[in-house]
């Protein structure tokens, strides 16, 4: 059976979890090429404009593999961390999804995750498989098992400091260089994974701040201990993975010694309004630089070297005069 | 005597300066672009190249800004490119010391950038939003049929003021339109938006930053006293306007230019006058090589190929 996987959101963070999962299982899995001006285009077409541009992207994958010849799509519905909710639209991201194109009613794979941990193994979640995939409940937990090692396979060389594409090429057996120890510069690039990772969306941020001589780090890099749900801060914001960024920030800014932080936020997120404001705040209490790079469909690539060019510059001007 | 040149090439205008060893300007020129950059340059060079043959100005380095920069930078054989941010606070940290605010208003950028002890410590740039910028005024006077030039100086004649939403342009002309067929005077509705643009940009850039004196206004738009004074009204200070405030992004990069040849010791890059003759043609194409349809810029100099860029996959820029 041919389980096609969307290069967007959460393929960022689990692609190896649901790789090994489906593979376990004798599936063949397939995954969309890497984000492009078409795949954009078509997301845009088919969903409605009012949502973020990561969500037409999903939908401009879910559209490419369409043509793949794959006998179901998977869209998988994370719900929540314990008490803890992701954003609303992963939450519906089924029906998004459902809604936008027409033809996917009897395509889609969907799970409903209710996590316990960062891990997404429980095993009722994934029991409404078992019959679409005919296997057993004994199978299921065999693959949720090898499943839960690839993914913390990719968790510790995040920790290690390679970027998550880095990590996947590793585990595909690939000769990536060893992440960067010293720098001139540290700056913290807080931002979901499918905004910082997506090179389209991102224009390549890693990179382009690489070649400036920075030292990145990014939430995904920290443990999950460190930036893990935490009360005794104070209230801590509503949903997984802004907690996660917001966190990092936090840590960063109090124990790392780092020379700024840049917010890479798609337009038109909620969660990011509120973290966003969060992270400008702590930040001008510790006299640490913040920028906010906001990209859409329609960002040229001019405006943003710019920023990165002028932010970089600052903090060298900065760091040479103390 | 030896000179450094600095060429801001930016939407609207592209400014040609030259300053001595001294950091006097020597020669300045604001030139529209029109579209047209490469010609921009190279007028504001070969009025240069008569200047510097009379009075005996020897290049010792060039320094490019603005967002035509890496073309251009690669036409005249520039020794720094430099982003307009870095560059504009360059030349106002030079002017004025102690400096602590800087409003740069463009044709399409506007910018805040906050300085202490001679160091940018932040700075804002417009978004996904012309409303503060030169351009919304450009339209506007062009809509009120009154020649830009005058707008400033017509706003100042106003004896009431009317409040015109400047959130968006769209907006703002709807709402003049009404407050015209209210009655009030061109006069008093200039100086409405004068004002409408100011609140926009000060609530959009400013948003979260505190703003102290000594403040300086420059960029194009610093030439509309509309403009000047509705600052001085919502800062509640006096503003500096500087001698030289639409040419700073290019007194920057040629300030810039001059310390990092001074500080190498190595020859200057400029590849002298005689860039004006050459045939210089950029063109753009669209890749087909795959989905991303990426749009490629090719550098043709004197029929060859001199560079290429823009594709995201480096198949085009590594070829050259």
């Amino acid at each position: 059976m041919k389980i096609g996987i969307p290069r967007a959101l959460l393929y960022y963070y689990y692609y190896p979890f649901f790789e090994t999962f489906f593979k376990e299982l004798g599936c063949e899995v397939v995954l969309s090429e890497e984000t492009n001006a078409k795949i954009i285009s078509d997301g845009c077409k088919v969903t409605v404009s009012e949502l973020c541009v990561p969500i037409k992207i999903f939908n401009g994958h879910v559209v490419s593999l369409m043509n793949k010849n794959v006998d179901y799509i998977f869209v998988p519905r994370f719900i929540s961390i314990g008490k803890e909710w992701y954003c609303p639209k992963f939450i519906g991201l089924g029906e998004i999804v459902k809604y936008s194109i027409d033809s996917m009613k009897d395509k889609m794979l969907i799970v409903e995750l209710k996590n316990k941990t960062d891990i997404p193994d429980r095993i009722e979640d994934y029991m409404p498989l078992a019959e679409k995939l005919n296997v057993t409940k004994a199978q299921l937990k065999n693959a949720l098992k090898k499943a839960k090692i690839s993914f913390l396979k990719c968790r510790k060389l995040s920790l290690q400091g390679y970027t998550i594409p880095e990590a996947y090429s590793i585990l595909k057996g690939k000769e990536v260089p060893p992440p960067m120890q010293k720098a001139d510069l540290t700056i913290g690039l807080m931002g979901y994974v499918n905004n910082v990772y997506d090179d389209f969306v991102s224009m390549s941020a890693v990179k382009k701040l690489r070649e400036m001589g920075v030292k990145v780090i990014t939430f995904d890099m920290l443990d999950e201990n460190i930036i893990k749900l935490d009360k005794s801060k104070g209230k801590q914001p509503f949903w997984t993975f802004a907690r996660k960024v917001y966190n990092a920030a936090n840590y960063l800014i109090n124990n790392v010694e780092i020379d700024g932080i840049i917010h890479l936020t798609a337009f038109a997120c909620g969660p990011d309004s509120v973290i966003g404001k969060m992270m400008e705040l702590e930040c001008g209490e510790k006299d640490i630089p913040f920028m906010t790079i906001r990209i859409d469909e329609h960002t040229g690539e001019s405006h943003v070297q710019t920023r990165f060019e002028a932010f970089t510059d600052m903090l060298k001007m900065r760091k040479g005069a103390k | 005597m030896r000179v450094y040149l600095g060429i801001d090439i930016g939407s609207v205008s592209t400014n040609v300066i030259a300053i001595d060893e001294n950091t006097n300007v020597v020669f300045a020129r604001y030139i529209r672009t029109n579209g047209q950059p490469i010609n921009s340059v190279k007028q504001g060079l070969r009025e240069l190249s008569v200047q510097a043959l009379s009075d005996g100005y020897e290049v010792s380095a060039v320094g490019v800004t603005g967002s035509g920069r890496q073309m251009i930078g690669l036409m005249v054989g520039a020794d720094v490119v430099k982003n307009e941010i870095t560059a504009h606070a360059a030349a106002t940290v030079h002017f004025y010391p102690d400096v602590q605010t800087i409003f740069e208003i463009g044709g399409q950028d506007s910018k805040i950038i906050i300085v202490k002890d001679k160091i940018v410590t932040d700075f804002s740039m417009n978004t996904v939003c012309a409303a503060g910028t030169g351009s919304f005024l450009d339209h506007q006077a062009e809509r009120l049929n009154i020649p830009i030039e005058q707008f400033g100086d017509l706003a100042l004649t106003a004896e009431n003021t009317v409040r015109i939403a400047g959130r968006c342009t769209v907006f703002a002309e709807s709402d003049m339109i009404a407050k015209q067929q209210y009655g009030y005077s061109k006069a008093e509705i200039i100086k409405g938006l004068c004002d409408a643009l100011v609140r926009n940009y000060l609530n959009n850039l400013g948003r979260g930053k505190v703003l102290q004196p000594p403040f300086v206004f420059q960029g194009g738009v610093a030439a509309n006293k509309g403009i000047i004074r509705a600052f001085e009204e919502q800062v509640g200070h006096e503003i500096i306007i500087p001698k030289y405030f639409g040419v700073m992004g290019a007194i920057g990069v040629a300030l810039s230019a001059k310390s990092q040849v001074e500080a190498s010791g190595q020859p200057t890059n400029f590849k002298g006058f005689d860039c004006i003759e050459l045939d210089f043609v950029p063109k753009s194409f669209e890749c087909s090589g795959c989905s991303n349809a990426c749009e490629v810029i090719k550098v043709i100099i004197n029929g060859e190929v001199a560079a290429m860029w823009g594709d995201k996959c480096g198949k085009w820029s590594s070829s050259v």
